[in-house]
C-alpha cells in the first residue's frame, strides 16, 4: 500500500513541477464557468447566506454546505474531458 | 515488455484509473474551495448582493454626460482659479503653478540643482529678489524635454543634409554610368 502512496506522491510532484496541475486547474475552472456550474453554486451560496445571516456566515459554513453540492453538480462532459487529460499525462509519465 | 505484463497491466490500469479519479476529485475540491473563498470575501466586503439592486436605485448610479461635469457628476475644474499660499516664501501662487514653484522654492526638484550649479559657475550673488526673477525665467525654460529635443532637432538636420548629399552623389554616379 505504501508503494501506491509513494507512486501517487511522485505523480503529484511531477504534475506540479511540470505545470500540468496549474493548467488542469485553469481548464477545470474555465469549463465550470462555461457550463453554468459557478452560477448554480453561487445561487446555492446565496441561500446558505440568507439562512445563516449575512453577518455571521463563516468560511467553514460555506465549505460544509457548498462542497458536497459542488462535487455533485460537476457535469459529466467536464469530468470526462479532465479525466482524459489526466490519463494522457499518467500514460506518459507514470513509471510502472 | 508490454506483452509479458499483459495480466499485470490491467491491475495497473485500474490503479492508474483510481489515481486519475483521485486527482480529479482533488481538482474539483480546489475549485469548490476557491469559490467559497471568493463568495466569503464578497460577503464580508459587502459586494456580494450588489447585482440584486432594483432598477430604481440603479438609476442613481448612471453615467453623467453633461458638459463641465465628470462621469460622477462632480465639477472637475473648480481649482483652476484658486490660489495657494507657499509655506516657504509665503507668496500667493496660482494652483497650476504651485507644484513647480514649490520644487524651486524648497530646492528639491531636478532643475533646482541645475540652477544652483549654473549660479555657482556664473558666480551670481543670489538675494531673494533676483532668485524670484530667475525662478520665473526658469519656469519658462522649464521642460526637461526641450533640452533633449533641441539636440535631436539639430541632429536630424545634419542627418538630413548627409542623406541629401549621398543621394546626390548616387544620382551623379548613375548618370555617368548610364552614359
Amino acid at each position: 500500500m505504501s508503494k501506491d502512496y509513494q507512486m501517487k506522491a511522485a505523480i503529484n510532484q511531477k504534475l506540479i513541477e511540470m505545470g500540468e496541475r496549474e493548467r488542469l486547474k485553469e481548464l477545470l475552472r474555465a469549463k465550470l464557468v462555461e457550463s453554468g456550474w459557478k452560477d448554480q453554486l453561487k445561487a446555492h451560496c446565496k441561500d446558505v447566506i440568507r439562512e445563516k445571516g449575512l453577518e455571521h456566515v463563516t468560511v467553514e459554513d460555506l465549505v460544509t454546505e457548498v462542497t458536497p453540492k459542488g462535487r455533485a453538480l460537476v457535469p459529466d462532459s467536464v469530468k470526462k474531458e479532465l479525466l482524459q487529460r489526466i490519463r494522457a499525462f499518467l500514460a506518459q509519465h507514470a513509471a510502472l | 515488455m508490454k506483452m509479458e505484463e499483459g495480466s499485470v497491466s490491467s491491475l495497473d490500469n485500474s490503479k492508474l484509473e483510481g489515481m486519475a479519479q483521485d486527482i480529479l476529485s482533488e481538482l474539483v475540491e480546489d475549485a469548490c474551495l476557491g469559490l467559497c473563498f471568493e463568495v466569503h470575501r464578497a460577503v464580508k466586503q459587502g459586494y456580494f448582493f450588489l447585482d440584486d439592486t432594483d432598477q430604481e436605485s440603479m438609476r442613481d448610479f448612471e453615467i453623467v454626460d453633461q458638459p463641465g461635469l465628470d462621469v460622477f457628476g462632480q465639477v472637475y475644474n473648480q481649482w483652476k482659479n484658486k490660489e495657494c499660499v507657499c509655506p516657504n516664501c509665503s507668496r500667493s501662487i496660482a494652483a497650476s503653478r504651485f507644484a513647480p514653484h514649490l520644487e524651486k522654492c524648497l530646492g528639491m526638484g531636478r532643475n533646482s540643482s541645475r540652477i544652483a550649479n549654473r549660479r555657482i559657475v556664473t558666480g551670481n550673488n543670489t538675494n531673494n529678489k533676483s532668485e524670484s526673477d530667475q525662478e520665473d525665467n526658469d519656469d519658462v525654460n522649464d521642460n526637461d524635454w526641450s533640452y533633449g529635443a533641441e539636440k535631436k532637432a539639430k541632429k536630424r538636420k545634419s542627418d538630413k543634409v548627409n542623406i541629401l548629399l549621398t543621394l546626390c552623389c548616387c544620382y551623379c554616379y548613375f548618370f555617368y554610368f548610364n552614359e
